[in-house]
Formats: C-alpha cells, structure tokens, sequence
C-alpha cells in the first residue's frame, strides 16, 4: 500500500494523475474494509452530487419520485443519455430495499455544447435527474434507506470521472406527504424541462437521396407555433450528425426539419430524440418517436433529382440581363425617374464629375444588394426557407416603404421641399452631393426587391443553393447590370444627347413623376392589406394621411416670408404629426388580420380526380401527366403539399407546358389506386409521378421528399415527344 | 472626391471570401476508401497511408491524459492489442490531434518518454497538431478506432468495444470490436460489426 501511495503522489503533478488520485481515492473510501461511508451527498473535483427526495415522508404503498443532484463548477458540464460526440452519460445503480423498484432515469432536457468540429449535449450548472421508485409490496418499517452508485463525466476541457455511493433515508408514515420545502423548487425547476409527450402531433421520418434525415411534424389544431431556435436531440448515437445544423421549414401549420445523418448511421427503424424549441423560459420540448412515412418502397430507389441545371456563366449572363431588365420594373421606374432627374440637372457638369456619380450611384445598388444578399444567406444557413424578396412579406417593412414613397411622391408635388440638410433620404433630386447618389442608388435597390423579372428567378434560386461565395457573385452581377444604364449614360456624355436639356418642363415632369411614385404606393397599400387585412389597410391609409397633413404643414412653415418662429412651430407640428403617422403606419402592422387573409391554399391547385381510365386517355393523347398519389393520413404528403405546391409557382409551369394534374387520393385505399401503385412498383405514398408528352414517354417517378424546386427540375427535363423538333 | 467603386468592390470582395464556408468535416465512410494523408511521427519520420497500400491498417486516435484512453493504457489492454496484431502484420497508427495547449498535445521529446513509459507498442505514433487528419476522418473522441484493409478501405469505423466507461473492470468482459474485426479481416471474412458508436473524451481540436 505504501509503495501506491507513494507513486500516486509523485503523479498528482499531472493532471492524469490527478484524475487517478481522485478515482482511487474514491474508490478507496467506497470499499467496504473501510467501513460504509455511503453519503447523503459527496463531491467529487468539480461537482456535488446528492440524493433528494421530493416529500418529506413516503408512504407505504405509494410510488414517489427522487432526484439525482449534479451540481457542477462554473464551466464543467455532465453528460446526457446521450452524450452526442463525446462523453459519457450519467449512470445510476440502485441498491434497493426488497419490494421496491426504480425506474429509469429520467432526464430534463439537454443543452448543446459545442467544443470546436464536436458536438455534446448535457448540463451546465445544476440538473436534476428524476426516478420515480415503486413500492410492488408495502413499505415495511418506519423508515427506508435507498442506496445507489452514480458514475458520471464531468469535463471542462479535460474530463475526469466520477464515482459516488449515495444513500438516502426516507421515514414512512401512513399519512399523506408533505414536499419536502427544500426540495420543492428543485423539483420545479427539473419538471419544468422534462420533455412533454407530443400529444395530438402527427410524427413522420423520412430519409432523401443524399442521406439526410427527414422529420415531418404536424401538430394539433389551436398549437401555438413553435419559437425560434429548433433543435432536435436524437436519443442514440450514431444517428445524426450530432455538429451538423439542422433545416427547419414551416410548412402550412406543420413543420420539416432536415436533419444530416452521421457518416456510418445506420438510421433506425423509429427516430426517437426531444425536439427542443426557443431558449430558457420560453422553450419547448417534446418527446418524439416518429416512425417512416407509411410507405414501403419495394422498387429500386429512385435517381436523385440532378442538381440545379443552370451553369454558373448562363447564371451570371442572366444575372446581369435581369438586373438591365429591372430598370424598367414599375417597383423601379419612379426611382428611375429620379435618376433621370438627376442626370439631367448633371447634364452641365464635366465628365469626370458624371461618372463619380455614376460610380457612386453604382457603389449604392450594389451595398444593398450585398446587404440583402448577406442577410438571405444569413437566415437561410440559420435554416429558414425563405425567398427573395422576404422583407417584403413583413407588414412592418411594407408599411415603412409605403410612407417612405408617399413622403418621396409628396415632395415630388411640391408640397414641400428639402433643405440641403437632408440631401440624404429626403429630397434625392434636390442634392447634388455624390452621397444622394448612393443613396438613390440604394433606394432603387430596395424598390426592386418585389419585382423579380421572369428568367430571374432561376438565376436566383441557382444562386440561392450555392455556397455563399458564389451566391454573391450573382447577386453582384444583378446589382451591376441593374447600375448599368445610369453608369453608361454617367459615362459617356455623348449618350446624354438624347436627354432633353433642363426648362420649365422639369416642373411638370417632376410632378408627373410624383404621380409615378404614388402608383407605387398603391401597390404597396393592396400587398399590405393582403397581409394586415381591411382595417390594418385603413389604418396604414390614415397614417398616410397624418404624413401628408405633417409635410403640408412643414411645407407652409418653409414658405418664403414667414418668421422664424412660424417655421420653428410648423416644423415641429409637422414632426409631431410625422411620428404620429409613422407610429400609426407601425401599428397597422402590428394589428392581426381581420376577417382573414386568403393565402394560396397547398389543397386547392388544378387537380383532377385520378382514375385509370382518364390516364389512359390522356397517356393516348399524349399530353404529359402529373400524377400525385396521397392520403389524408399521410403526414409526408400533407408537408410536401406545402412545400411544394404552396406558393402556387408549380401550378403555373404545370399550366404553361400543359401538364394535366391528377391527384389519386388513398385516403380510403381504394382498390384501383393500390393497383396503381403497384403499376409503379410501389405499395405505399406518398408517390409522385411524371409522365412526359407522347404516349411512350417513360414515367419518373419523384422522391418520397419533394419541394417545389424537385417539381420544377423534374417538369424541365421533361423529353419532347418522340417525332417532335 | 476619389472613385468609391474601388473600395466598394473590394470591400464586397472581401465580404464575399469571408463567407466562403470552411472545408466541410469530411468522415471516413465504411465501404469508401479511407481518405489518404501524411504525417510526420514522435521521432521526425513521415509516414503516409499510401506507404502501407496492400497491409490492413488501424487508426487509433489517443490522448494519455484522457481518462477513457488510460483506462485501456493503464490495464496493458491496449498494448497488448498492439503488440497481437502487429505481430501479425498488421500496421498500428496511434494519431494525436491534441492542438497546443490542449489536453493530451505535448512536444515530440515528451512524448518519447510517455510512449515508453506505458511499453506502447504501434508501428508509429503520429503527430496530427492542427487537427487535420483527424476532421478528415471524422474522429470525434478517443479512443476512436478505424481498420482499413488491404485494399485500402474502411471496414470498421468506431468504438474500441461495447462497454462505455473509465473502469478497467469492464475491459474483461466487454466485446472488442477492433479485436473482432481484425481477427475477420485477417481470415479474409466480411466484418460483421462494421460501426459503432465511439465513446471517449472529445478529440482536443483548436477552437
């Protein structure tokens, strides 16, 4: 013993040894020559474990519940049921009394802990781990002693083990238990992160060509929606790729979330984990077992669906021919018409300041487009699907743009004018300052926003599933060729020939534009009653108006002979009046819509009920079918609904290249429809189908996961039909 | 006033390489081939995968001061491992990705003495400081074990055995996966057990 000793000190030194000092010593205090040393609580380098009982007393025949303490050291963490990358999780061997049983550990929800490429999960802090214990005989005797062995990890950088025998004492009585005071907000606070059963929610797992995991996820009628910041927790390892992030959509009122499988998974029957959603008081989360979508794919799996078949050059050459095209946008156009202003009023200045205009107009176009552009990337790598032009499907920036072109269409009229102070956002054809410029360089890009020209979109959604660098280089060569023009006539004056020299017929020219801008405020008005519905509309068009009574005033305030104190008092009433109008315009946002906004419902769309028959005579004819075998029970086909058909834009093409749309509903399993599956060698759905013009044309058969980007790729590579040119 | 556009582009350029992704985690995906590399080892040798093409290799992440990996160290388990199967003819590549100044890097003197203070016996123990050989494997924690075959692709991937724990009491009765799949390898059988999951410390990569 002696010599141990000896050499255990010499390590302590080391960490290491530090490690297997305090192991041994734990291990020596635990066996038995040295007498039972079972402790209520015990500490091992960096955490405190104990044994709590929830109630004061246990009665004999009652199940109650006990807590396993881990109190951990700032910066130390425990490890969950499963540890994820690393660690081990925290274990519990009950030495119990005859007649009494222990259930399984029971854990709150975990914490992400990530520690450079690795990916843990467990606890900070303090956590409880509950166990409920089961009398299956009555409790004998006036008191019952609960022994246990916890082993657990503990680890800041290093990790070092743990090892404790815990007992705890409980008296039994007959009567009703009090909760034990001290307990009690321990228990709370651990009840209160347990994962609830998701009840009601309809669960489905599916997997997609590239290996990712799919969970669909449908829950009942009246749930609010689910906060920001959506993990899912698998329960075994070597299932997810525990470091990877995770995809969430919200689909209609359900939710998809992708979630990369681990490199040699072997994905289980059943994806079982806690989905967890929002942060600290806030979060939720739910227990999930979800088994495969109910369809068995008997066939050989399906080709993946090629990636997107727009190469980068096209993509950039169309890029830049959209950016030209957006010129003449009517989002653009009233902005367009500032530019014009402007160069006009340039039209006397020499070349070199022009093209600093030019470029500094340039210079404004593309740092919005980099802004939004960042932004996009940034929200999609955060896991939402959103497209371009989201900011406009918030009411609050809509509202803002909407007061932002009425203030612009008002001074265009005259009703007020701009001081050289506010050359920046106000009065942009009033200052000659190259900032004004970029400012209108940057307006413009913001009011092209909802205008996406027809082939831009490819380019866009191209971009949209590059790596980010290349995602920029679209959206710069957008910006450029949306520059373009103005940069051209900036540059060379030869050009500006064409444009009429200044007169008085500016004046008039100025206020026509300014009915141009108000075009634009009416369009902006209908989106936001579309969002807000009628009384938000109402209510953004008085807010309209207090702007307009706010500019009229500042307007008479800045007329030539009135004093200076007239205009201090009209200037700030107008203020007033202008942030009462904003604050109101903010409001109409804020305010849920009335009477319900009509969304473009995933269910409606051009089908026809399938039956062989009506296949067959259109097959005869030749003309392209798209096929969609679904059910009501089917929670994959709900969320591929949405996913795919919701924005209406699949509908559109199928209309364009006169595909026929037939939807085969097993919602009964009707005997005709299973036959048809069969046909395609399938036995289950969801099953989407493509059959191409020509009555020989082969079907393609679509993944069990689509959205609506697969749709459109699948329709592309339709063949012409055979004899055709 | 000079030309904006210079600073914008670059500023845009610069923006734009910024958000260029780092390489992604690669893994070494049993059935694929193992993903070649090159390191030097504690005594200043290099040693690629490519040098042992046609020789069944293993891949042992380790770290000493890890707990999980002393417990293999320290029952002469892992040695013995060792000295089997490269008495067989089998090559045996110990690999630290500890970074600096985390637990488990030291200098390759230090390692000499601690390499032969517990009588380790690999063909090489290779020194993997910035970490990347270990994100090309997809090594997680330690011990995290690979055996590739002979020619040259990965039939096991994973765990050393079934008994996650820091006690050298369950060596004795857990199930060795390593063990398994060499013997397999070695009688030119298919590995049964192709995977598992890896328990240990984290592997002590930069932040």
């Amino acid at each position: 013993m002696g010599t141990t000793c000896r050499r255990q000190v010499a390590r302590m030194k080391s960490l290491w040894g530090q490690a297997w000092m305090g192991l041994g010593l734990a291990l020596i205090a635990a066996s038995p020559s040295h007498g039972a040393t079972q402790e209520a609580q015990a500490s091992s380098e960096h955490t405190t474990v104990s044994l709590v009982a929830e109630l004061e007393w246990v009665q004999p025949g009652e199940p109650f519940w006990v807590g396993l303490r881990l109190e951990m050291d700032e910066h130390w963490h425990t490890y969950w049921r499963n540890p994820g990358d690393a660690g081990l999780a925290t274990r519990i061997r009950w030495t119990l009394p005859e007649g009494l049983e222990a259930g399984p550990l029971v854990w709150p929800r975990p914490e992400r802990m990530p520690a450079g490429p690795l990916m843990s999960y467990g606890y900070e802090g303090e956590t409880l781990l509950l166990t409920e214990i089961t009398p299956t005989v009555p409790i004998s005797g006036d008191s019952v002693r609960l022994q246990a062995r916890v082993d657990w990890l503990e680890c800041k950088e290093a990790c070092l083990p743990g090892r404790a025998e815990l007992h705890l004492d409980l008296p039994v009585r007959a009567a009703t238990p009090r909760p034990a005071a001290a307990a009690e907000p321990l228990f709370r606070e651990a009840r209160r992160r347990l994962p609830v059963p998701a009840e009601g929610w309809q669960q489905a797992m599916s997997t997609t060509a590239d290996g990712s995991i799919v969970l669909d996820l449908l829950p009942p009628e009246g749930t609010p929606p689910l906060p920001d910041g959506v993990y899912f927790f698998p329960m075994e390892a070597e299932v997810v790729e525990h470091a990877a992030p995770q995809r969430l959509l919200r689909a209609g009122g359900g939710y998809r979330l992708e979630v990369p499988a681990a490199a040699n998974a072997v994905v289980p029957d059943t994806l079982r984990g806690v989905l967890v959603a929002g942060h600290d008081d806030d979060a939720v989360a739910l227990r999930i077992d979800a088994a495969p979508a109910a369809t068995a794919t008997a066939a050989a799996a399906t080709p993946p669906p090629p990636d997107s078949t727009l190469s980068l050059p096209l993509a950039l050459a169309f890029s830049f021919l959209g950016g030209l095209i957006l010129n003449l946008m009517p989002c653009v156009l009233p902005v367009l018409s500032l530019k014009v202003m402007a160069l006009v009023k340039h039209g006397g200045e020499s070349p070199a300041r022009r093209l600093q205009h030019g470029l500094a107009y340039t210079a404004g176009v593309l740092s919005f487009f980099w802004i939004l552009a960042g932004l996009l990337l940034a929200l999609r790598a955060g896991g939402e699907q959103i497209g371009w032009g989201f900011q406009l499907q918030s009411p609050a920036f809509v509202a803002f743009l909407a007061a932002l072109f009425c203030l612009i269409s008002l001074n265009l009229f005259g009703v007020f004018e701009v001081g050289a102070s506010l050359t920046r956002a106000g009065g942009i054809e009033a200052g000659s300052g190259l900032a004004s410029s970029f400012w209108t360089g940057a307006l413009a890009t913001i009011a092209a926003t909802p205008c996406t020209a027809p082939f831009m979109g490819s380019a866009l959604g191209y971009a949209l599933g590059q790596p980010p660098a290349t995602s920029l280089l679209v959206f710069t060569l957008l910006g450029l060729g949306m520059a373009f023009p103005y940069l051209l006539l900036s540059r060379f004056e030869g050009l500006l020939r064409f444009v009429p020299r200044p007169g008085p017929w500016m004046a008039s020219f100025k206020q026509l534009m300014g009915f141009v801008m108000m075009a634009a405020v009416v369009a902006l008005v209908w989106l936001f009653g579309r969002q807000a519905g009628v009384n938000g509309m109402s209510l953004l068009l008085a807010s309209l108006l207090v702007i307009g009574l706010a500019t009229w005033l500042y307007g008479r305030g800045e007329a030539p002979g009135k004093t200076p104190r007239t205009r201090l008092a009209s200037g700030v009433a107008a203020a007033l009046l202008l942030l009462v109008g904003l604050g109101l315009s903010q409001a109409a946002a804020a305010a849920p819509p009335a009477g319900g906004v009509a969304e473009p419902s995933a269910e409606e769309g051009p089908w026809e009920p399938f039956s062989p028959g009506r296949l067959a005579e259109l097959r005869a004819e030749g003309r392209p079918v798209f096929i969609d075998f679904t059910a009501d029970w089917c929670l994959t086909c709900q969320v591929n609904h949405h996913v795919a058909f919701g924005s209406g834009r699949v509908f559109e093409r199928m209309e364009q290249e006169g595909i026929v749309a037939l939807r085969a509903d097993w919602t009964q399993r009707d005997d005709r429809i299973t036959a048809a599956l069969a046909s395609y060698g399938r036995q289950g759905v969801p099953l989407y189908v493509l059959h191409g013009p020509g009555p020989d044309s082969r079907p393609r058969l679509l993944p069990e996961v689509i959205s609506e980007q697969v749709v459109l790729d699948a329709i592309d590579e339709l063949a012409p039909p055979a004899g055709s040119s | 006033m000079k030309r904006l556009s210079m600073p914008v582009v670059a500023l845009g350029l610069a923006s734009a390489l910024a958000l260029t992704p780092t390489p992604s985690r690669a893994s070494a995906v049993v059935g694929e081939a193992a993903p070649a590399f090159s390191l030097s080892d504690n005594e200043g040798h290099t040693h690629s995968l490519a040098d042992f093409a046609g020789k069944i290799v293993v891949l042992e992440w380790t770290n000493f001061q890890c707990p999980f990996v002393g417990k293999h160290y320290g029952s002469g388990h892992m040695q013995k491992l060792q000295k089997e199967y490269t008495g067989k003819g089998v090559i045996w590549l110990s690999i630290n990705s500890s970074a600096p100044g985390k637990q488990g890097y030291f200098p390759a003197e230090k390692l000499d003495a601690l390499i032969k203070e517990r009588h380790a016996a690999p063909t090489a123990y290779l020194l993997d400081s910035d970490g990347t050989v270990g994100r090309l494997y997809g090594a997680k924690a330690t011990p995290h074990m690979f055996v590739v075959d002979k020619t040259g692709r990965v039939v096991y991937a994973g765990g050393i055995d079934d008994t996650p724990s820091t006690d050298q009491a369950d060596i004795a009765t857990a199930k060795n996966y390593v063990a398994a799949a060499l013997d397999e390898v070695l009688a030119g059988k298919p590995v049964t057990k192709a995977t598992s999951a890896p328990y240990g410390c984290s592997v002590k990569y930069a932040d």
